[in-house]
Parts: structure tokens; sequence; C-alpha cells
């Protein structure tokens, strides 16, 4: 080294410490990335496996939609719940003993909570204002799609429902959780 | 810029962020500028020990996107971490073994001071701000290690507590102020997180921007040994013959410490704290000294090593720029000084090696931690399943739940203490050669059917020592233990009928009769068909007392609280 000029071993000490502190911290880096992303491809626990119960059929009057709370197990992160409310969702039926339809409360749009008007006998978002009529389907408004249809059945006279959450703010229905 | 050829954009960027941030200045700062005397390993350590801080500070932030400081959650969290998150351990290793590193790094760096002379005017103030920057690593120590709730994290910090709780007249509410109030809680975990991720990292930020300040403003203190011309004369610049050196021994550095953490997978996690347990209580290895220093000193004169001893030291080390009348720096002229920082770093070793070697010794010790070794890992197991709201991983147990079970249904008759029930027999020990002994010996004894009151219950049987053995024999190996001696089991079936068992007991798996049918009985399955209906015909028929549980209990219920039984053999 005593060879070298001075200022061309400075340039190569230079070169040493920027690549040995780069890789230092691309080290520590890397890892810290993993971690961050690790929890993100885990299920958060938006939907329930099985059928939960939300209502009786009695409860559910023809033109008369019923918003009720879909109660069930919830796993987030490193919780595991055994009773919490998982979401809302709106019953309907057309006639007396016509069938029972069940839709998500959550706006297909940006996600608000869609309230029901009875003198318009339509569905509407307080948000942006997307109408959808009594089988869920986009009256007017920027919602990309109708409401979400829940998997709804009778059994022993009580509504069971299958909760589920969907991807927000796109035309196709994708489930997620 | 009009009629001008514009110059590359790149070179217009850096001309414009130059000229608005004034980054010639700035870039001159971060250079630093000559090194008095020459570039040296030995101060590498200031610049090592920065770096470990913003590797804290880093692992740090990671860590808190999870962390969650409530005594139902933090466990959780940090059991999440270190077992279900990728590299979750590694972060969490980096974090802990990174403060290990940087209380040995920021030592290091403060005996080069020390031997240096650098702590002499004019670098005064910086000493003393070196030592506040290590009390504020200390305290973040102290504060961190309580953040996983587990039980050694739990344990010395009360201790911790409540040796402050013992300082004259300011004690009592410095320890309400650490706690939260009067006991450990929820807000003793949310003031140490804040303690701990804000208020601590402002403050040493603070402090080392100080500490750099001072540092750059009076320079490196080259060698003793050169003559302020020697060392002038061998000025190199900072950048980069210090800066390359400083990296490398930072690398050589990180690269221990995470080694260190992939040969040790992480930092320890210990089971949930559990207030009612009777935990060793140790501190991390830093505190170890002043841990067995406590050992000295009883009752009232405990304060002398908590807070007497150490506020002494402390003062002197603050004060020590004053106290030396050293002529020059060298060693030579600061013999007092540097004696007595010799005999302070010999006692702590002495002080942490006899902490050490005394638990080495002890055998309750290993005893100790073998139990919450074995604790620890059942608790990370059941968290894998998902921690319950209240954050009791144990309820994910069965048995946790069939002991609940117990509590509720079972205990008002029957007892696991060998003290005897109220109305049934005692289950400790349940099926052991011991047990079935003592019930063949005394089927109505206290810790038998004896409370249970049966009207013409089991007679005592009656036979010489040897035929009893086999006659225990034959029952243990129904029972299905593991460990039965064939023969002597097989002798005792043959006994069965001379010795007059089978006037009341069939033993053929569907006979009837006054007794249970001997047929498995003890089993799991039998005891899950004792539970579900004990007055089953081939169980104890007309002349059972105890109520049935089919319908009360589910059968995985019952199953459970077999299970639970049957593994009181070992109790």
């Amino acid at each position: 080294m005593a060879a070298e000029p001075p200022d061309q071993r400075r340039a190569f000490l230079k070169l040493v410490t920027a690549g040995v502190g780069a890789l230092a911290g691309a080290l520590a880096i890397i890892p810290g990335l993993g971690f961050l992303v690790s929890p993100l491809g885990r299920p958060t626990g938006g939907g329930a496996r099985s059928p939960l119960r939300v209502a009786t059929e009695r409860e559910v009057k023809p033109g008369k939609p019923l918003r009720v709370t879909a109660i069930g197990p919830r796993e987030d992160a490193w919780l595991r719940l055994e009773r919490v409310t998982l979401g809302s969702l709106w019953l309907v039926r057309a006639t007396d003993d016509g069938p029972i339809k069940a839709f998500s409360t959550v706006c297909p749009h940006l996600g608000c909570g869609i309230d029901f008007d009875d003198k318009q006998g339509k569905f509407n978002c307080p948000c942006h204002a997307s109408a959808f009529d009594l089988d869920g389907r986009c009256l007017s408004g920027p919602s990309p799609r109708g409401l979400d249809q829940l998997e709804a059945h009778v059994e022993n006279h009580e509504v069971l429902v299958r909760y589920q959450r969907f991807r927000v703010g796109t035309a196709k229905r994708e489930p997620i959780g | 810029m009009s009629a001008e050829k514009a110059p590359p954009s790149g070179r217009r960027l850096r001309s414009w962020l130059t000229d608005q941030l004034g980054l010639e200045e700035i870039a001159k700062a971060v250079r630093g500028g000559q090194i008095p005397g020459g570039a040296s390993l030995w101060h590498t350590l200031g610049a090592v020990a920065a770096g470990l801080f913003v590797l804290e500070a880093v692992t740090g932030i990671l860590l808190a996107t999870v962390y969650t400081p409530s005594v139902t959650g933090a466990w959780a969290s940090v059991a999440y971490i270190q077992d279900q998150l990728t590299l979750g351990w590694f972060v969490r290793g980096l974090h802990s073994f990174g403060s290990s590193a940087l209380i040995v790094v920021a030592g290091l760096h403060l005996l080069q001071v020390l031997l240096f002379g650098a702590y002499r005017r004019p670098r005064e103030l910086n000493w003393m701000v070196g030592l506040a920057l290590f009390g504020v690593v200390a305290l973040f120590a102290l504060s961190g290690y309580l953040l996983p709730w587990d039980q050694k994290g739990y344990w010395a910090k009360l201790v911790e507590a409540t040796i402050a709780g013992g300082a004259p007249i300011v004690g009592g509410p410095t320890q309400k102020l650490i706690q939260g109030g009067g006991a450990f809680g929820n807000l003793t975990l949310t003031r140490a997180y804040a303690f701990h991720a804000m208020a601590l990292p402002a403050l040493l930020t603070g402090l080392l921007v100080l500490h750099i300040y001072l540092f750059r403003r009076h320079g490196h203190t080259p060698k003793w040994s050169l003559s302020p011309q020697d060392a002038a004369a061998r000025a190199v610049p900072a950048w980069p013959d210090q800066a390359v050196r400083n990296v490398i021994v930072g690398a050589l550095v990180w690269g221990v410490v995470a080694v260190a953490v992939i040969a040790r997978h992480g930092a320890a996690l210990e089971s949930p704290a559990d207030p009612t347990s009777s935990y060793l209580a140790r501190p991390e290895w830093y505190a170890l000294p002043l841990f067995q220093l406590r050992m000295f000193f009883e009752g009232p004169l405990e304060i002398v090593a908590t807070m007497i001893i150490p506020g002494i030291v402390t003062a002197l080390a603050f004060a020590l720029p004053f106290l030396d009348r050293g002529r020059t720096n060298r060693p030579s002229d600061r013999r007092r000084v540097l004696a007595a920082a010799g005999m302070g770093l010999v006692a702590l070793t002495a002080l942490g090696v006899t902490a050490l070697a005394k638990d080495a010794r002890n055998p309750a010790y290993a005893r100790g931690r073998a139990e919450e070794k074995a604790r620890g890992e059942t608790a990370r197991r059941l968290a894998l399943k998902g921690t319950p709201a209240d954050g009791n991983v144990f309820r994910n147990d069965p048995m946790y739940r069939a002991r609940e079970i117990w509590d509720d249904r079972c205990a008002g008759c029957h007892s696991l203490s060998g003290a005897g029930g109220e109305k049934g027999p005692d289950f400790k020990g349940y099926n052991s050669r011991a047990w079935i002994r003592g019930f063949l010996t005394d089927p109505d004894g206290p810790l038998y059917m004896g409370p249970a009151k049966i009207e013409k219950g089991m007679r005592p049987v009656s036979v010489m020592p040897e035929e009893m053995e086999a006659l225990v024999e034959y029952v243990y190996a129904e029972t299905g233990a593991g460990d039965v001696d064939a023969s002597r089991a097989g002798r005792g079936r043959d006994l069965l009928s001379p010795s007059d068992c089978d006037t009341c007991h069939d033993f053929d798996g569907d006979g009837e009769n006054d007794g249970p049918n001997l047929k498995g009985r003890g089993t799991q399955k039998w005891v899950a068909a004792v539970i579900a209906d004990a007055g089953q015909p081939l169980l104890f028929g007309d002349r059972n007392k105890m109520p049935k549980f089919r319908g009360k209990l589910t059968p995985e219920e019952i199953d459970d609280l077999a299970k639970f039984v049957i593994g009181q053999k070992g109790k």
C-alpha cells in the first residue's frame, strides 16, 4: 500500500466503506421487509366458515328489509375470538313465504354502510349516494356493482347466513379474508 | 437559461440542492476533519455504538407494528412475532441481542475514553453527556425487558419497581408512577411502552446529537504517547481513513449479533406472566452484579446496595473530569483514576460471576428453569391455535377446561390433594400401584369409598403380601398401564377366585354383579362411562350414589374429564 499514492488509496477506502456499509444495511433491511409483509397474506377473519343464525324467519316482512348483525367466531392476527360482530346485512323478501335474500351492508363502492330508504323503497349509500333496488341491483351512483349477496337459507324457521366480505371498488366480486 | 445550453438535468438538480440546502457544508460536517495522530480501531467504538442504536431503532419500529401493550395482548403479540411471522424471531432477536451488544460496545467506548484521558479538559461536558447516554441505554434495557409480559420480564420489573419503592421519601410515589397505580397491570405496560418507544428514543437522539456535536467540536483525543507536534504530523482525514475502520468493525459486530441470534433462534420468550407463581427472578446479565451486590446487604441495609453504592459510583463518574489532577493524558500520570476504574471492573465481573456460579450450583434454580421451560413451550404451542380474548392461552388446552369442569362439578365430592374427598374417592395418584394397593387393603378408608358411605361396600382384601402384589398387578394391568409385569398380573387373575373377589366382581367384560366388572376398570373409557352414569349394571349398579353427568356435560367434555382424572396417576 505504501507504494500507492494516497489519493488512489483513499478512493479505494471510500469504495470499501460504501460497499461494506451498503451490504450491512441490506442484510438488515431485507429481513425487515420480510417481517413487514409477512402478515399480509394471513386471514384476518372477515368471514365465518359456517352459516350463522341471524334472525327468525318471522321477523323478515315482505317489502321491509331487516338489518341484522352476523355474530360469530373470528381470527385476527394472534387473537381467536368466539363471538364477535363480523358485520351487518340486510334480509329481504318479496312475499310472505317467498325466499329470503341477504345483502351485505358494505357498499361495493368505497365500503360505507348501506341504509334503507323507507319512502323510496330502495337502498342508499349515505356517503356517495349510490342507490340499489330490493334485488341489490345498482340503480344509480358510483358503485361499480350491485350489492353483495350472501348465501342464506332457512332451517327450522331460522335464517342462516354465511357471512363474507368482498373487495370493494371492483366490478367483479372477489371474496377476501 | 433561455439562450445558454442547459446543463444535464442531474447536474442541475445537484446544484439546485447544493444551493438550497448548503450541501457542501453538510458534506463537510459529515466527513469530519482531520484526526490528529491518525485513524485507529480504538476510535471506532463510538460510531459502532451509534450504529447499534440505529439497528435498535429500525428493529424496534418493526416490532411496534405488531406489539400490543396490554396485559391480555402483550405476550400473545410477542409469541405471534416469535413463532408465526416470517423472520419475526430474527427481528426480535436482533432487537434483544443488539441491546446487549450496545451495552458492551458503549461500555468499551467508555473504557477507551478513560484510558485515553479523553474525558479531560476541554471534553468534560461531553464525558458527562456520554455517561447520561449510558444511563439512557440502561433505562431502555430496563423498560424493554418488561414488554413481553412473560415471567422473566414481569418478575424482574416487579423487583425493580419494589426497589424503587424502597427509596426514602420519593420511593412510594416513584413506584406508583412506574406501575401506573398501586399494583402491576395494564398501565404498567402502557407506561413502560410509551417510555421505551417514545420518550427514551427522543431523549437518546437529543443527547446523541449533542454528544456528536461536542465530539466534532473538540475532535479525537490522540494517543497519550504522541506529542502535539507528532499528532499533527500524523493527522489523516477522518473520511475515509477512520470511516472505513468504523464501518468494518460495525459490520463485524453486526455479524456477531446476527450469528448469535441465528444460533439461539432469537431471544427467549418465557411463559406468560403469572402473578401467582413463585418464579426465580433473575435480571439480564448486565444487571447481575447489582443483583449479587444486594445479597450482601440484608433488611434495612438493602438500600446500601440498591441506591447508595450505585449513587456514589455514578456521582464519582460524573465528577471524574474535575477530580482527575493528572498533568497529562499519560496513564502513568493518572494511576489512581485507572486503578479505581480497574477495580470497579473487577468488582462488577466478580459479582456477576458469583451470581452465575451460585445459580449453577443451586438445584432448585435448575429445577425452576426446567419447569419454566416446559411451561413456556406449552404456552407457545397453545398460542399457535390463537389466543382467546382474555389472553389466557392455557384455555386452549382441553385439560385446562377439564380442570374448570372438575372444580365446578366434581370437587364438591372428590379431592385431588390426598386429603380425602367429601363424598367420594380421592384421586391423587389414581390407578398407581400404591393407590390400588391402598384401595384393596382398606376399601372403606377415607381416601377411597369411605366418604361415599355405601352400605355393604367392599370388604378389605386380606391375603398374603405376595398374593396382594399379584392382585394389585392384575388390577393395574386392567387400567391399561404400560409397565405391567404380565406373569404377576396373570397370577393375580388366578387368585381372583381363591381370594373371593369373584363373589362380587365379574372380570370377563359382560357379567353383571354387585361390584363393578373388572374388565378394563380404570381405563379412560371406563372412567368416562362412570362419569356419564356410574349406576350402569356393569359398573356400580344399584349401589351407586354418584350423579349422572350424561346430558349435563357433552361427550367431549366427559372424555376430557376422564383424561384429566387418569392424568392424576403421576401426581
